[in-house]
């Protein structure tokens, strides 16, 4: 009796215990989701209503693609921006990730001499603030001819040139890997090279995704060295920069709307691409801190 | 070959010269073109030449320079980039070379830019008397740093003054009865106090002054400063008063303001203003304040102006080039055009001259607004970020109406011996 | 100190061995301490020698071409300054001192790097001395080549790596500690003025505590670095744990959903998301106007404005950006403490209070130490943050150098360098940041649990 009570007791406890959680649970979906619904609402607003600028309300008195239909005319070079992201976006995927790799399987399989320097000095070299090098690497890209129209590949080396210093999450997921795996191979008479081509890659697809993924996000975000590099060569933009511009410099006249289209524009592929790849990013997440 | 080079250049100070003697009668560009036509020797080469002008200039300023090119003859491509005036002035600073050859600039840029060795001395190329003789004292004053002239104004129109909705402000000439319509009306009042730009308003109506000394290298060597006085102290007090009240906001753009009552900008914004106001759209001069001590003053503030500077060359040929597009691009018909264009104030006097220009109603606000300004000298850098700070102590309540005189006037000579120690 | 000696004794060693090469090595042997290569190529090793005589070649070349140049200016970093010529009107630039200091570090990056190869020429002298007196055989230039597929495969893959790195990361850090020490500022700003060494003086600048220095300054932004470091991480920590716990709560369904809508933060780029918030805090942002519309609020909140009410806005919107990246790495770790703990904690009769202070934290702790580690030091250099939401204002005349109440260090380098051309002072900044991170990774890093104790909760 009195434990069928203490059940039923239990039980309610439960029960609200789990309608606070879905309370709590529904005001952080409230709060993480506001920014977006806000930036969307706010792209959608007609450019006679406040003249694209700021206004005091969130939902447009009169919904258009005005915005949208201007970053698709030929008066702006969004696309052509967009383009540029992309491509420096997808050819640093590809570096980045076969940097960390070849990085990270030298480090976690081999053990030479000089390993422990390699990895300490990368560690000394992060702790350097690397926005002060911003000058310097400008300089050292125009020597090369990769500033203003060579801007794309300018920022495709450095995006790739330092990014071995990232190994730790790769190198951490390597070492789980069974070091006799490696070993059977050895005496099968693979060479190194075999092995990391043929056993250690194809059992690092949750990894790689990772890897690949971060790197795909990152250039859509810098505004502030892409236009060091881009140095008032718009064609070079990419479109963090030119967005940037629009809302934080006096030269622009009504681009708040054209800013938030432009914003869901970059945003929505980028969020269904991490959407579907979210489980390996979580595995790569994870795993990084747990490795440190 | 250095022989050659010399007579182009006598040739070209000859032309200019010649033609600035000629005042408004004759139009500059065929003048020129005149003058290169009959002239064998002269020998421009060939290049590129790249412009950077703001975004909404960016095509008009790609068609006169094109035109300039073809009415020429010359073997010059010229591309023009949309860059900002402050990102301009920023690029040029960072690296010189890789810069633009011709660049707009906002005036308060043009001692960091000598200072950077990005801007081509005029003085003695005859630009200079030119430059002096078409446009407004002002404008040709700010084009010079220590006496030596530096670059071709291009508007006169880089001051600021009142917009406000007149359904909102009844009487537009006084400040806090404009701050009171707008609390009353649930408006917005915006006032960028925390710039070094606007802020001189107060401080320059009570009588104040600030004024830089620099030599030709654009090294600051003395500063006029009084703003450690009394009427230091009712500028001061003006601005936190006008700070506390409900409606007052601190900015300077309408693209980025919200439910705008009033609003002191530029013509820049003119457009802007329009789209955001609608029929309520209105302009006026800034409005008078009663300081603490009773008295009325009328706000002052900055006339400022926007420049065309060439960088430094090392060829010959298209120095001359650069120098003939700059003046060309800064010419009574460009200046008209780009006015027609954009809004843009001219500096030219015989463009402010132009029926249409007169008409303009934020022109004839800026033009009833410039009695009371003083033309903007040099300023060091360290000046404008200095000011920011004065403007956020009023701002975040760190010097508020519960401030002692006393402690008013300590702030005010921490700010007046800080930028006494800007000039070496 | 022993890591130090080691290394001495290391380069003592390697000289012997030189100095061993030189007087047992042949004429070949000798002849090869100048002209690389020549050993190799007369015992008939031709890739080698080839490889190594055209190293010394192109690096000869260099150096006359380009490298002596900057070289020999380095002591000074240019006399000559830019000037323009009275008659033409034409500039004519004279030295570049920022050049000449960032190719003169270049050139001796590259001559250390040939004394490497060098070295690598001797050595490879000597072994085909030794192998020939004992009539063994040099391994074939196949060999070595699948040697670098093989057990020398580190090698093949670091080189480019290696390559980058040095080039591109330590080449200008260097460049920016060199910077620190000279006068590289708006009065000397190259090319059209030099400017040269001055030693200890920006240092001496940056803990001078006068009107004009910047020592009080600097240390309130270090100060409001490390408050903000601090709290950015361990709020978010905390936060995201929370969070991660009610989501993986026993009975509450759409676990995923939950999971998705936080993680939609992490995609949407910073600079979009994190500018729009910037100016829904706004004093007449959405906001403020809303509140004030709905009579909750007579004048705006200055979340901006107001110097101790931006710091807690900022820390409080940094949690938006933060909590999803804990809450996906609490879930993974939660997930992964034995079941058998917590029943063995309920049978004993602990609350749920009870159970995740004894062990929930504790092992949550022990995992993630090193990760909270390097997320406190990321805090401190969080530029976007910062930049995005206050661009570190409010500024206040208490403060030199233009700094406002919510800069960071990082911030307020960069706003040294973008608004006063003050290089020389944001690289003396640049390496207190350096100092201050290295400080910190040390001390903590002999603290952490999972490095005292290796085998805690195994």
């Amino acid at each position: 009796m009195a434990k069928q009570k203490e059940k039923k007791l239990h039980k309610q406890h439960n029960a609200l215990s789990n309608g606070i959680a879905y309370v709590v649970l529904i005001l952080i979906s409230i709060v993480w989701l506001a920014p977006f619904v806000m930036i969307v609402l706010q792209s959608f607003r007609s450019y006679n209503e406040g003249g694209g600028g700021m206004v005091e309300y969130l939902l447009p008195k009169t919904f258009s693609l005005d915005s949208y239909k201007w970053l698709f005319s030929s008066e702006s070079q969004f696309f052509k921006w967009y383009g540029n992201t992309f491509i420096i976006a997808f050819f640093i995927t590809l570096g980045q990730t076969a940097m960390v790799l070849m990085v990270s399987y030298a480090l976690s399989r081999m053990r030479f001499k000089g390993r422990e320097l390699w990895m300490r000095v990368c560690l000394i070299l992060g702790m350097f603030p690397g926005f002060l090098t911003m000058i310097c690497l400008y300089f050292l890209l125009k020597n090369f001819g990769l500033t203003q129209a060579g801007a794309i590949p300018g920022l495709i080396l450095i995006g790739v040139a330092s990014s071995g210093m990232g190994y730790y999450v790769c190198k951490g997921f390597f070492d789980t890997i069974p070091k006799s795996l490696d070993e059977a191979a050895r005496i099968d008479g693979a060479s190194r090279a075999r092995i990391f081509f043929t056993l250690t890659i194809p059992l690092s697809k949750p990894i790689i995704i990772y890897t690949a993924l971060t790197a795909f996000m990152a250039p859509w975000c810098d505004y502030i060295f892409a236009s060091y590099v881009a140095f008032g060569y718009s064609d070079s933009y990419n479109v963090a920069v030119a967005l940037f511009r629009w809302v934080k410099t006096n030269d622009y006249q009504g681009y708040f709307t054209r800013f938030c289209a432009g914003g869901v524009l970059i945003a929505v592929p980028i969020t269904i691409l991490f959407m579907c790849l979210q489980k390996y990013y979580v595995e790569g997440v994870t795993g990084g801190a747990v490795k440190g | 070959m250095k022989k050659k080079v010399l007579s182009v250049l006598l040739v070209a100070a000859m032309t200019a010269t010649m033609f600035a003697g000629c005042g408004n009668e004759t139009t500059e560009a065929p003048a020129d073109t005149q003058a290169a036509s009959t002239e064998e020797t002269v020998d421009y080469g060939s290049g590129s030449i790249t412009i950077w002008a703001a975004e909404n200039v960016q095509e008009l300023t790609q068609q006169l320079a094109d035109q300039f090119i073809a009415d020429n003859g010359l073997d010059y491509t010229v591309t023009v980039e949309a860059v900002g005036e402050g990102d301009a002035a920023g690029n040029m600073i960072t690296d010189v070379e890789g810069g633009a050859d011709i660049f707009g600039f906002a005036q308060d840029q043009i001692s960091r830019l000598v200072s950077a060795g990005a801007l081509q001395q005029l003085t003695g190329t005859g630009y200079d008397e030119w430059i002096a003789e078409q446009n407004d004292a002002g404008a040709a004053g700010a084009a010079t740093v220590g006496g030596v002239t530096y670059a071709f104004p291009m508007t006169s129109d880089n001051g600021y003054f009142l917009y406000y909705d007149s359904s909102v402000v009844t009487d537009p000439t006084s400040l806090e009865k404009i701050a009171e319509d707008c609390a009353a009306a649930g408006k917005n009042f915006y006032f960028e106090i925390n710039s070094g730009w606007y802020q001189t308003a107060f401080f320059f109506a009570t009588g104040c002054e600030l004024t830089y000394d620099t030599d030709a290298d654009a090294n600051f060597t003395a500063c006029n400063i009084n703003y450690a006085s009394d009427a230091g102290v009712v500028a001061l007090k003006e601005i936190i008063e006008l700070q506390s009240s409900p409606a007052f906001q601190n900015g300077s753009s309408v693209d980025n303001g919200t439910n705008i009552g009033a609003i002191v900008d530029g013509t820049w914004d003119s457009g802007a203003a329009q789209a955001a106001l609608g029929d309520n759209y209105a302009c006026a001069k800034l409005p008078s304040f009663v300081g603490s001590d009773g008295n009325t003053y009328q706000l002052s503030g900055f006339g400022g102006f926007k420049l065309l500077g060439v960088k430094p060359q090392t060829e010959a040929g298209k120095l001359q080039v650069c120098l003939m597009l700059a003046q060309y691009l800064t010419n009574t018909e460009s200046q008209l055009a780009r006015y027609n264009a954009v809004g843009w104030g001219p500096s030219n006097v015989a463009a402010q001259g132009d029926a249409s220009v007169q008409s303009d109603a934020a022109l004839a606000a800026l033009a009833e607004q410039l009695v009371y300004t003083i033309p903007q000298g040099n300023y060091p850098g360290d000046y404008w970020t200095l000011a920011t700070s004065l403007g956020d102590d009023v701002i975040s309540g760190n010097l508020s109406s519960s401030t002692s005189d006393e402690d008013l006037m300590a702030a005010l000579q921490t700010f007046q011996d800080t930028c006494i120690s800007y000039a070496q | 100190m022993k890591k130090i000696a080691d290394f001495f004794k290391g380069i003592g060693n390697d000289l012997k061995e030189i100095g061993v090469t030189f007087k047992e090595g042949d004429w070949k042997t000798r002849i090869s301490f100048l002209i690389m290569g020549f050993g190799p190529l007369l015992r008939k090793y031709f890739v080698r020698g080839i490889a190594f005589l055209a190293i010394e070649v192109l690096y000869i070349y260099y150096m006359v071409v380009s490298g002596s140049k900057f070289l020999a200016k380095f002591n000074t970093l240019g006399t000559e300054g830019t000037h323009m010529d009275p008659k033409t009107f034409l500039t004519v630039y004279g030295d570049n001192s920022f050049l000449i200091l960032l190719y003169g570090l270049m050139a001796i990056l590259i001559t250390l790097l040939f004394i490497v190869v060098w070295r690598m020429n001797i050595r490879e002298n000597r072994k085909e001395e030794l192998a020939a007196k004992e009539g063994k055989a040099v391994p074939t230039v196949k060999q070595d080549l699948y040697s670098l597929l093989d057990e020398k495969f580190h090698a093949t893959l670091l080189t480019l790596p290696t390559t980058g790195i040095a080039t591109f990361m330590i080449l200008p850090i260097i460049f920016m500690i060199c910077v620190a020490f000279t006068n590289y500022d708006y009065n000397h700003q190259a090319p059209a003025k030099l400017f040269t060494w001055v030693g200890l003086e920006n240092f001496k600048n940056l803990f001078s505590f006068g009107s004009a220095g910047f020592g009080g300054t600097f240390f309130r932004v270090l100060g409001w670095t490390l408050v903000w470091a601090f709290f950015a991480t361990f709020l978010n920590y905390f936060l995201g744990m929370g969070v991660a716990i009610l989501i993986n709560k026993k009975g509450v369904k759409f676990k995923k959903l939950w999971r998705t809508i936080l993680v939609m933060s992490i995609a949407i780029p910073q600079f979009v998301s994190l500018l729009y918030v910037s100016k829904l805090f706004a004093n007449d942002g959405l906001i403020n106007s809303y509140l004030m519309k709905w009579g909750w609020i007579d004048s705006a909140i200055p979340f901006w404005t107001d110097p101790m009410l931006a710091r807690v806005t900022i820390i409080i919107i940094n949690c938006w950006i933060g909590i999803p990246y804990l809450m996906l790495i609490s879930t993974g770790i939660l997930m992964n403490i034995p079941e058998d703990l917590y029943e063995s904690a309920r049978i004993d009769g602990a609350n749920a209070w009870q159970m995740f202070r004894k062990i929930t934290l504790p092992y949550m702790l022990f995992v993630t130490g090193p990760y909270l580690l390097t997320q406190f030091t990321g805090n401190l250099n969080n530029f976007n943050v910062i930049f995005l939401l206050s661009g570190g204002g409010p500024q206040s005349m208490s403060l030199s150098g233009s700094a406002g109440s919510t800069d960071l260090l990082i911030t307020w380098l960069y706003k040294m360098t973008v608004n006063d051309t003050n290089y020389s002072m944001a690289a003396v900044i640049g390496i207190m940041v350096f100092v201050v991170t290295a400080v910190i990774s040390l001390i903590v890093y002999g603290m952490l649990p999972s490095v005292k104790d290796e085998e805690g909760f195994q």
